[in-house]
């Protein structure tokens, strides 16, 4: 019997560590085409719909700037925390406290807002997020609780805290009993950026943050200390970076950014507080961390890249009947082949040659 | 003149060919494109379902005349409004949104396509190109009721909901209501998870109050899941909701209420194609068949079917409605006079409990 075994190589190819997220991407599309084909539908219409529709329609890509720029937002904090391997998977529950608190600063200041209405709802989505985030912070460098279990079990805890907002404290006086907040005053809205779209401010303030982050974890001691501390712990140690002081900074950016695209959604387009608040970009916004290589440049990417695949599972739904559970498969397969191509990027497969022991 | 059925009809009288050439100026004809936006899938059995049978009943008797499609799965939120204006661009002029929050979504959305007819079920904003409809379903509720006044044998039962809203309300009043007309003992505790579809949570609901001693379940989400876990336990049973749930359950279904959109939708569409649609509220209930009563399980007796069914055709000639008073509300206190009915406005905005009613924390 053949076996195999995967063997680190020593320098994995800058090329193809770039190039994997390109070739996940391709692949999903050759394989999804080949699978769909196969069950019945029409595969390479669902590919084409899915993948490129979204690009071709002038239409759609103000959609797609919308969908993309939560996902950006928080795809560059989750990559920053997981550069430095601090594992934030609750991003979506900072997401929520982020637009909890700036709903809180929208209804407490409703009728006498101005200028400053946005820029004070900015500031507490990003305290809020990020206070939630310090949460598993503290647990983690207190008392070595596992961030992962501890921030994904924040989330649940902060959906409950959307719905027991909006059925009693912050409930819309004039909303007949439904369980949501009233609608924000104008200077509590996100303006337009392009009038006749729906493109908000939240767009061009991704790409500025995702620039701003970029910048700053290639050029900036903070960002070298990141990198060193998730890169070579060890060796970041010896170097005299603090490991308790680089989880409270990962934990505070990845909420505190998260928290960011949790004001902008609701003050963009919900432009209230409803218990469908919670849309699960916190946890595409992994896929889109990932699939940008950890580099904040590369999440625009991503962001979009995913962006494309929502857009165009609606398109794919209403133009060739193909089911909204297809989007999902396509999204999971593009995570599918970016992590075994990581794998393979790093590793080698190197066959094994069956040694017969003695005495066995 | 433009070729289209009526007008064909006007002028052919009875004439024996006109149906064949009706068939061709339809085929000649751009087709109504219809769209219909659903908040789960159309194999929840229940509410999605019941909006997609309506859709082919559309496809079935309008035919040629219209080409529909559907988008599952669309949250109640940004997302829906992206989905309204695919629909709306591609050529959708008539959009079904079918679940309660997608309300501000449509408004906004038809702002920007005044030609496209917009119409959301179970809301409460109309504008020139947005129509609202439902069904009544509290007057189904009202059969069940009385099904589990008479059969429940702990005299609880439990409910659950998404949320409090109005509908939702309704529903649990108008069932305790019936129920306490033949045992004024009966309570209701309502539970809300907070979401329309999700199975695992319906069926912890049901395992959780049937752990404090109810025997009669219903629901007020979209799927079988508290049907299953009632005839799992083999308690007394429940009710399907939005769907004939049989299959499911076929010992705990008592019966079921049946969502029949099918006709408001050719109704709509066709007015749509005439020129005569026109924004407005259409709120049908047992009478006009838009909710149906199914099949009645087989622990159900002769004397409680009989019962059931005088308090359904009651409401179906008028002579019954299990919202006029005495109402007390949940405290005891009267809410509503003896001989008073509650009007449609009062329905639609109720946030109060009738006696009976165990109100959650």
């Amino acid at each position: 019997m053949m076996q195999f075994r995967l063997e680190k190589r020593r320098e994995p190819s800058r090329f193809m560590l770039y190039a994997t997220p390109v070739a996940a991407v391709a692949l999903t599309m050759i394989i999804g085409a080949v699978i769909f084909s196969v069950i019945g539908y029409d595969g390479i219409g669902a590919v084409r719909e899915i993948f490129l529709t979204p690009l071709t329609n002038s239409f759609k890509w103000q959609d797609l700037g919308v969908k993309a720029a939560p996902l950006i937002i928080i795809g560059v904090g989750l990559s920053i925390a997981y550069r430095a391997n601090v594992w934030n998977i609750g991003a979506e529950g900072q997401y929520i406290m982020g637009g909890l608190a700036a709903t809180w600063v929208a209804l407490a200041s409703h009728g006498a807002g101005g200028w400053w209405t946005l820029p004070a709802m900015m500031l507490a989505g990003m305290a809020g997020g990020a206070a939630y985030g310090a949460i598993p912070a503290l647990l983690k460098t207190r008392l070595n609780v596992n961030e992962i279990l501890t921030s994904l079990m924040l989330t649940y805890a902060s959906v409950q805290l959307i719905y027991y907002l909006v059925r009693a404290p912050w409930k819309d006086p004039m909303g007949m009993g439904f369980p949501q907040t009233r609608r924000f005053a104008s200077e509590a809205l996100l303006p337009n950026i392009f009038p006749g779209t729906i493109v908000h401010a939240g767009v061009p303030i991704a790409i500025i943050v995702a620039l701003i982050a970029w910048f700053i974890m290639s050029r900036s001691v903070f960002g070298y200390q990141m990198r060193v501390v998730g890169a070579a712990p060890h060796a970041a140690r010896y170097g005299g970076f603090s490991e308790n002081k680089t989880i409270w900074l990962a934990m505070l950016v990845s909420g505190g950014l998260a928290g960011l695209a949790g004001m902008l959604e609701v003050a963009g387009p919900f432009q209230r507080m409803v218990p469908g608040f919670p849309t699960n970009y916190g946890f595409t916004a992994i896929i889109v961390a990932f699939l940008g290589r950890l580099n904040p440049l590369g999440v625009i990417f991503a962001g979009i890249v995913m962006a494309i695949t929502f857009v165009g599972g609606e398109v794919a739904q209403t133009t060739i009947g193909l089911s909204n559970s297809a989007t999902g498969v396509f999204q999971a397969m593009m995570l599918f082949f970016l992590l075994a191509g990581d794998i393979l990027v790093r590793y080698r497969l190197k066959r094994v040659v069956p040694q017969v022991e003695a005495g066995a | 003149m433009t070729l289209n059925r009526r007008n064909l009809l006007k002028i052919g009288g009875a004439a024996a060919a006109l149906p064949l050439l009706g068939t061709k100026a339809f085929a000649q004809s751009e087709p109504l494109k219809v769209g219909f936006m659903y908040i789960g899938t159309i194999n929840d059995n229940g509410w999605n379902y019941a909006h997609n049978q309506g859709r082919l009943y559309l496809e079935e008797q309008l035919g040629d005349a219209v080409e529909t499609t559907y988008v599952e799965n669309v949250p109640e939120g940004p997302d829906s409004e992206r989905v309204l204006r695919e629909l709306a661009q591609s050529g959708h002029k008539l959009i079904f949104a079918t679940s309660f929050g997608y309300g501000d979504y449509v408004i906004k959305v038809a702002e920007q396509f005044p030609d496209v007819t917009f119409e959301h079920a179970t809301g409460y904003m109309r504008s020139a190109n947005v129509g609202t409809y439902n069904a009544r379903f509290h007057e189904g509720r009202a059969v069940c009721g009385t099904i589990a006044g008479h059969m429940s044998q702990t005299g609880k039962a439990g409910y659950i909901g998404s949320f409090p809203i109005p509908e939702v309300v309704m529903g649990i009043n108008s069932f305790v209501l019936a129920a306490r007309k033949i045992n004024p003992d009966f309570t209701i505790t309502p539970v809300y998870i907070s979401t329309w579809n999700d199975p695992a949570k319906e069926a912890d609901a049901a395992r959780a109050m049937i752990d404090q001693g109810i025997d009669i379940i219903a629901q007020h989400t979209d799927g079988p899941a508290a049907l299953q876990v009632a005839e799992e336990r083999g308690i007394v049973g429940g009710f399907g909701q939005g769907a004939d749930m049989s299959a499911f359950a076929p010992q705990a279904q008592l019966t079921s209420i049946i969502d029949n959109w099918g006709p408001h939708y050719v109704k709509t569409a066709q007015a749509v194609i005439d020129g005569t649609w026109e924004s407005k509220d259409s709120w049908p209930g047992l009478a006009e068949g838009e909710v149906q009563i199914g099949p009645y399980g087989p622990k159900v007796p002769e004397d409680v079917i009989a019962a059931a069914e005088a308090v359904k055709n009651g409401q179906i000639d008028g002579s019954f409605n299990i919202f006029t008073g005495p109402i007390n509300d949940h405290t005891g206190a009267e809410k509503v006079a003896a001989g008073v009915t509650l009007t449609d406005a009062e329905l639609l905005s109720m946030d109060w409990y009738v006696e009976g009613v165990i109100p959650p924390a």
